[in-house]
């Protein structure tokens, strides 16, 4: 049996943060003409706090 | 007469001060010229494709696991040739991949027609096929497959993937399943499939192009400018519909055929998709793409968008692979060809009026 790549790991945490992916997401395809640098910098955080808290909670 | 100041750059004598050096050189002539023949467009990186390819090869079961849409390409491929009621003494699988063509076409029963007996598969129409491949690996990955012994088939390793190391008028049929989107001169590849082919003879193409994978196009592009404020190629440019059939014009093939399908997927996630991707040795291989891996913090942002922009309701996202078909004769003498101009016997507004 192989390791999981390190990608398939990420893969699963990131799979546990829906609802801050869909808020996140819904922030950037709002207006998705108008889309600059940082935009939705303070729900990106969120999302990643989530992920860094997932990514963490499995090892 | 030519004079060029040069600065010398800081010796021992001269550390301190700038002095400009004057250089007289002897009087040259030079030749403007223009460079021969047309420019050539480099688009991909042909080395990185070999090695992405070799690379996704050698992992076979990975490999294996992500020829579905090859597998499926190829077989609508044959569901074409079986229009044409011809034996093929002769055919080239030109960018075969591992082979998908060569399983498809021994497949049996392949007349999906309930009405008519069971056919015979369409390997037995074909005498032999060459398979040629820049990718050894992925060319022989399934040497050993049973299906190598219902049909005549030769591999041949291609130096080069825009190479066609074949003698002029020496195939009754070439077809080529989902590797020509890679080719940087396709007008030139186009051009020398139509040379090896003989007269009256067909090429039947499948190739990945227009709006294919758009979703993964945009969310990657929106991921990019929210995250780093600026974006680089990760999707391929690809060839539009009306492009292939310029094109295919251009290289001299007759009585053209071109029509598109859309094939789409829907995937877990947008890890799987890449996943799959990369196993099918179909990574990004642009010229000028940024270096590297993607950054984890756009990989985040670009699942989060894709998601929400192109998502399904049941939490899969869909990828839309736009197949284009192409058909096209090296010219003949008895083929049917337009009248010329004016050589018309029957005004059509009397027809259209009565």
């Amino acid at each position: 049996m192989k390791p999981p790549r390190p990608i398939e790991k990420f893969a699963q945490a990131v799979g546990k943060c829906s609802a801050e992916a869909a808020v996140y997401g819904k922030c950037v395809v709002e207006d998705y003409n108008s889309v600059h640098k940082d935009k939705c910098a303070k729900e990106f955080l969120k999302l990643k706090d989530c992920y860094l808290a997932a990514a963490k909670g499995k090892r | 007469m030519r004079i060029s100041l040069r600065r010398v750059s800081a010796s021992p004598v001269l550390r301190g001060g700038f002095l400009p050096q004057l250089q007289v050189q002897p009087c040259q002539r030079r030749y403007a010229f223009q460079a021969a023949g047309a420019p050539v467009f480099d688009v991909f990186n042909r080395k990185t494709k070999w090695l992405q390819r070799e690379r996704a090869a050698s992992d076979v079961e990975t490999s294996r696991r992500a020829d579905y849409l090859r597998d499926e390409v190829a077989a609508r491929l044959c569901e074409r040739l079986l229009d044409i009621k011809r034996d093929w003494p002769k055919a080239l699988d030109f960018g075969a991949n591992s082979c998908n063509l060569a399983w498809a076409l021994t497949k049996k029963n392949p007349d999906p027609d309930p009405a008519k007996p069971v056919s015979a598969p369409l390997s037995t129409k074909i005498g032999e096929l060459v398979a040629a491949d820049s990718s050894q690996t992925m060319l022989y990955r399934d040497a050993d497959s049973p299906f190598n012994d219902e049909i005549n088939i030769t591999r041949h390793v291609l130096t080069d993937q825009e190479s066609m190391p074949f003698e002029a008028g020496s195939f009754d049929l070439v077809m080529s399943n989902l590797s020509m989107h890679w080719i940087n001169d396709l007008p030139g590849v186009l051009a020398e499939i139509n040379r090896v082919l003989k007269p009256d003879c067909p090429f039947i193409g499948a190739m990945i192009g227009g709006d294919a994978l758009f979703e993964l196009r945009t969310s990657l592009q929106l991921a990019e400018q929210e995250r780093k404020g600026g974006i680089s190629p990760h999707v391929s440019p690809l060839a539009d519909v009306r492009d292939v059939g310029g094109l295919l014009q251009k290289a001299g093939f007759k009585m053209l055929t071109v029509d598109v399908d859309d094939i789409t997927v829907d995937y877990p996630d947008t890890f799987a998709l890449m996943h799959d991707l990369q196993a099918m040795g179909e990574s990004n291989a642009v010229l000028g793409r940024e270096m590297g891996a993607l950054s984890r913090d756009v990989l985040l942002a670009n699942d989060a968008i894709y998601r929400e922009l192109h998502g399904n309701e049941d939490g899969s996202i869909p990828a839309t692979f736009r197949i284009i078909y192409m058909i096209g004769w090296h010219e003949s003498a008895n083929q049917p060809k337009p009248l010329p101009r004016g050589s018309g016997n029957v005004n059509l507004k009397d027809i259209l009026e009565r």
